[in-house]
């Protein structure tokens, strides 16, 4: 049954990896820097994908982040800066996590719907 | 290297007397230009690295020093003097501290260049933070002197968001509070340029840093999230009065560049995504600003893209005899010269090319060259022209991934000021990917006695 939880588990699959158990109310970046996990970031406010990771298991609130188009957020990017996690999560991190971050925008336009999500149109509009 | 300080020392204030005046200096015998490892995926902080360019030494053409920020993941970029020939009659006054700018960070850096030129040192920092608190401003770009004291354009609110205003800071680098006056109907902000006898200053468009600092999307331009206007304004009343909408030739307006002759209307800006060179000019005081068209690259085709690519330019200068107009091609890897005696009408009088997509430079001096030509500055005398290849963490990502593993360079062209013509000089290359901490990215470079895109005449 899901519930409400002060702490997750947040697991880190790269980077010589690790296992961490964090506050559920504050960013990822914050408290997994905590721990003592090197991450690159910029911003610090969820405006810049410098600081961005894969999520491959579990779920997490970034509803402040501006930065990631619906295709990066389809292929499970999150802005650790202001991601707070629902779940135990399982992550990649830094730049080896990039490989579908960055794309030439003239070799791979986006679809209507992957624009960023104020300006993206909604499935079926198109 | 003492030598540009010593003119200064020698006359009252800082810089020089006028262009003419300044085209005599010595010639640059130190660079400095930031390197980054923001979006590198090197965990080290962005640096000032300063390059030996006097031919006679030993350590010519190297990074002989590296001031390190004291954090990481600022996004240096471009960068200003704490005072230039604006306040040249101001015996109180020196050109001591460089301002470095982190976009991401909005930290503001002022670095002592004065104490030990070839070894900069970190005097204080603008907070990032207190900037925002006091100003409601983010992503800050182009720093200019205001006579004693400096503005700064920033391209966003405290939120990312469009359009961002004017840091005021004095010359104890105290946050003043905004410099502008309204910000009008102007909706996106990025580099300015003032020419003070006749009271105008012009501002361009890129972006709002949330739109731009995640990287470019092209759906976004149609979607009107970057610019596509000049902004003219009343410089002493500190408020936009007309605006030239450029439309389809001027998308992603850029550097904005006046002649450096004080009483000279004409200038200049690049249409990035257009590839286009803006003039604009006034013919009459007081009368309409006026704009057009003078150089449009053609977009190439590319074997392997679906639509032909344009030539991305991003960056302009002027010689400082108003004589010569340079511009770059990113992506198609060119960097040119135009002879713009006549501003209306350039005449292409040089090209060389600098890696590029076009395959038509993928190596300069035995070094391979990811990115192509990007940011540029011009000496004093016209004739050393120096080049790096990054434009902007994110965008080098998307456009030219392997300078990851590459890094940037730095080369040298020269320039022929007699007959026109440019060439690249054979002795000189700062391979960027060679740096102790692993591969950097080089961008803005600037001398210690003031260059061809620092100074203003009042």
């Amino acid at each position: 049954m899901a519930q409400l939880s002060d702490t997750w588990t947040i697991t880190i699959a790269n980077q010589g990896s690790g296992r961490f158990s964090v506050d559920a109310q504050r960013p990822l970046l914050d408290t997994l820097e905590e721990h003592g996990v090197d991450l690159p970031y910029g911003c610090r406010y969820g405006g810049c994908i410098t600081c961005a990771a894969k999520l491959t298991a579990g779920a997490v609130d970034q509803a402040e982040q501006v930065a990631l188009n619906n295709r990066q957020i389809a292929n499970g990017y999150v802005v650790l800066c202001v991601a707070r996690p629902t779940s135990d999560c399982t992550l990649e991190v830094g730049v080896d996590s990039h490989d579908k971050l960055y794309r030439n925008p003239f070799l791979d336009p986006l679809e209507p719907h992957e624009l960023k999500p104020d300006i993206a149109t909604p499935i079926g509009e198109s | 290297m003492a030598s540009a300080a010593d003119a200064e020392a020698t006359c009252c204030g800082p810089g020089y007397a006028s262009p003419d005046d300044a085209m005599t200096a010595p010639a640059e015998k130190l660079l400095y230009t930031v390197a980054l490892y923001t979006g590198t995926g090197i965990q080290k902080p962005d640096y000032l690295a300063t390059v030996d360019a006097d031919p006679e030494s030993s350590t010519y053409s190297k990074v002989i020093h590296r001031l390190e920020m004291p954090g990481i993941g600022d996004e240096l970029h471009h960068t200003g003097w704490n005072a230039c020939s604006s306040c040249h009659d101001d015996g109180s006054m020196s050109r001591n501290y460089l301002l470095l700018p982190g976009v991401r960070s909005n930290n503001i850096y002022v670095v002592d260049t004065a104490t030990d030129p070839k070894a900069p040192s970190l005097h204080t920092i603008i907070d990032g933070d207190e900037i925002k608190e006091k100003t409601n401003l983010s992503g800050p770009h182009t720093v200019h002197c205001l006579g004693s004291e400096i503005i700064i354009s920033f391209l966003g609110d405290a939120n990312g968001e469009a359009p961002g205003g004017y840091l005021h800071v004095n010359e104890d680098f105290e946050i003043v509070g905004r410099w502008e006056n309204s910000m009008g109907d102007i909706p996106y902000g990025y580099d300015f340029w003032y020419q003070p006898r006749h009271n105008v200053m012009i501002s361009s468009e890129w972006a709002a840093p949330n739109t731009f600092m995640p990287g470019f999307d092209l759906e976004e331009v149609g979607h009107l999230k970057y610019g596509r206007r000049l902004h003219v304004w009343d410089f002493e009343k500190r408020e936009p009065i007309q605006t030239m909408y450029l439309g389809e030739d001027g998308l992603l307006p850029l550097e904005v560049k006046f002649h450096h002759n004080p009483d000279s209307t004409h200038g200049f800006c690049c249409a990035a995504l257009s590839s286009n060179v803006i003039h604009f000019w006034q013919d009459d005081e007081g009368g309409e600003w006026k704009w057009e068209k003078t150089v449009d690259v053609e977009n190439e085709l590319h074997p392997e893209w679906p639509i032909p690519l344009p030539g991305v330019m991003s960056a302009l200068l002027v010689s400082m005899d108003d004589k010569y107009l340079y511009v770059n091609n990113w992506l198609h890897g060119d960097m040119r010269q135009y002879d713009i005696t006549d501003p209306h009408n350039p005449v292409l009088t040089g090209q060389v090319w600098i890696g590029g997509l076009l395959g038509k430079a993928p190596e300069v001096n035995g070094v391979e060259v990811a990115g192509g030509p990007q940011m540029f500055q011009l000496s004093l005398d016209g004739k050393r022209l120096y080049v790096t290849t990054s434009l902007f963490s994110t965008w080098d990502n998307q456009f030219y991934p392997e300078i990851r593993t590459k890094g940037g360079v730095m080369v040298m062209i020269d320039c022929d000021v007699e007959n026109g013509g440019m060439s690249i000089n054979e002795d000189f290359i700062v391979d960027f990917g060679q740096e102790p901490n692993g591969p950097s990215r080089c961008h803005e470079t600037r001398y210690p006695g003031g260059d061809c895109t620092s100074d203003i005449w009042l």
